[in-house]
């Protein structure tokens, strides 16, 4: 709602809007800052804001007992890998529905979608199965498969709304000077699409990255992602905080460094190409 | 290649369309199938009727979860869309820094809570977080130790999971805020109505759609959450913040029965097809019309 606002007044509502910037940013900045803490500082009381002495101990202690690097490269393997393919195979299937559109269009998109709603944990255990079955349970190439199928629908959906986006005037005149339905791909569709791939392909790998329900279950040690790798850590054998929070900030920093450099997209992406 | 070029576009929507349907629907089906059998360690196939769903009907256990899930669901929509939208309308008023701060509100959204969880627990545990800290300042008598008390714990679950889906809620209704039509507004501007009643008659009626996605939204999050309880409680203590989700994957994974985990996830898929499926339904008019 656009109104006239006094200068006084905006600078008040964005300092209150930063406030509850910080409020609500809290949690995530006590993770980083516990992260550099000893162990006796973290759990220290009162606690210690930035008066303490910044170590990268953490880091070191958690990377020797359990070789977390080889978790973030889990993360990245699965989290791409899903992202990569599920882009491959819902690319055509948008274009499909977006440019080719028939009746069923959107019949099909919203059963697709639908999909989405269930819970997992109604195909969960018959999927757990197969994995026993094939041998694949604890893989990573089988996570890469079954994250790819389990947001699909949203890739579908998110690129849709963004071809629907680019008009069609611009094919149909292509069409009329003649060109071909793969130099109308290659030449028209594929420069205005980028920037909408681009956003699908950053919801995708946040989605995906943060997967937990799925990856706390079909993995052990071998193919187990950060999340699985905190979920774990943080079980019964008392917490060990700052070590805790050392994994934890590994997990958050490529979301929150992605996230910032490409607020828009962000935006877009959380809120299903709702907010633009 | 004529042929090809008629058909390509169906042949290309065919493979996604196929895996969300079969993937989906098909295990479905298969968890509906077990879910009438004596299914325990390990599936069993032969029919024998509805005993499953009496057990799970009779289990105390499903009943606090099927409790819990009422609570949290009520508490979580409601505090979410509440903050969501007054978050909304206070960003509204030309605040700068906008997109930044839209970002930072939308953070807890992008982050997974079982990473984001570490910060919580800290937080809610009684000797060190919050509690600590306001003694600290002076007030010796204040007490927040609902994570371990029974009966309060599923509320740290709702705090954690209303901090997490706020911001979401606020990025939707600021889209809708922004749709409103602006001649309107300021026709009633000039008639001199007052800004709290522009908002309750003309602009908040007006975005009844959005509310009914942000519903739908925020309940099927609400069936589906896993991970606050996870990352939180782990379903404790005891068991007295277990969720469906939590229920089924405990009787899966370690009970050992998985007749019960397929009856409990049925339940699940019909609470949500019943809200879902209405929806959807209506969408799909509105949208052939």
């Amino acid at each position: 709602m656009a109104r006239a606002v006094t200068t006084q007044r905006k600078v008040l509502n964005t300092t209150i809007a930063w406030i509850i910037g910080l409020v609500i940013f809290f949690p995530i900045l006590w993770t980083i800052l516990t992260s550099f803490k000893t162990e006796a500082e973290a759990i220290a009381n009162p606690p210690l804001f930035l008066n303490f002495d910044w170590t990268l101990e953490n880091y070191a202690v958690v990377q020797e007992r359990s070789n977390y690097m080889r978790f973030l490269w889990n993360s990245v393997i699965i989290a791409g890998g899903s992202t990569l393919l599920g882009i491959l195979i819902a690319v055509p299937a948008a274009w499909s529905m977006a440019f080719v559109p028939s009746k069923r269009t959107k019949d099909i998109l919203l059963w697709m979608l639908s999909t989405k709603m269930l819970p997992a944990v109604g195909v969960l255990y018959p999927i757990y199965l197969i994995c026993i079955e094939l041998g694949v349970l604890d893989n990573r190439l089988a996570l890469v498969v079954i994250l790819m199928l389990i947001n699909l629908p949203i890739i579908v959906w998110m690129l849709y709304t963004y071809f629907r986006e680019i008009p069609g005037e611009i094919l149909e005149a292509a069409r009329m000077d003649g060109a071909s339905l793969k130099e109308e791909i290659l030449y028209i569709l594929t420069p205005m699409a980028v920037p909408g791939i681009a956003s699908t392909v950053l919801l995708n790998f946040i989605l995906a990255w943060n997967e937990a329900f799925w990856t706390l279950n079909l993995t052990a040690v071998d193919a187990a992602p950060l999340t699985a790798f905190i979920a774990s850590y943080s079980s019964p054998e008392g917490l060990f905080f700052a070590k805790l929070s050392a994994a934890s900030t590994m997990a958050i920093a490529p979301i929150l460094i992605l996230g910032w450099f490409s607020q828009k997209q962000l935006v877009r992406g959380l809120t299903f190409g709702a907010v633009k | 290649m004529q042929w090809l070029e008629r058909h390509v576009p169906k042949l290309v929507l065919a493979p996604s369309f196929i895996a969300a349907l079969l993937f989906v629907y098909g295990f479905i089906g298969w968890t509906a199938w077990v879910s009438f059998t004596r299914s325990r360690l390990l599936p069993n196939y032969d029919l024998v009727g509805t005993i499953q769903y009496e057990r799970l009907f009779a289990s105390p256990r499903w009943e606090v979860a099927l409790n819990n899930l009422f609570v949290f669901g009520v508490l979580f929509i409601g505090i979410s869309m509440l903050l969501g939208l007054l978050l909304a309308i206070f960003l509204d008023q030309k605040i700068r820094t906008e997109g930044v701060l839209r970002t930072i509100y939308l953070y807890p959204m992008a982050l997974s809570l079982i990473v984001t969880g570490t910060a919580w627990k800290w937080m809610l545990n009684p000797g060190l977080g919050l509690e600590a800290m306001v003694r600290g300042w002076g007030f010796e008598d204040f007490t927040f130790d609902w994570i371990t008390d029974p009966d309060m714990a599923i509320y740290t679950v709702v705090i954690a999971g209303v901090w997490q889906a706020s911001g979401f809620v606020m990025a939707l209704f600021l889209a809708g805020l922004r749709s409103v039509d602006g001649e309107i507004i300021k026709a009633a501007q000039v008639d001199g109505i007052p800004t709290h009643r522009i908002y309750t008659a003309i602009i908040i009626p007006s975005m009844a759609p959005i509310f009914l996605s942000a519903f739908i939204v925020l309940s099927h999050l609400a069936i589906k959450s896993f991970d606050l309880v996870i990352a939180l409680t782990g379903g404790g203590p005891g068991y007295a913040t277990d969720l469906p989700a939590t229920y089924m994957y405990a009787m899966a994974f370690s009970r050992g029965d998985i007749g019960q985990a397929a009856s409990s996830a049925m339940v699940m898929m019909m609470i949500v097809f019943a809200i879902v499926v209405p929806y959807l339904y209506s969408e799909l008019r509105a949208k052939n019309d």
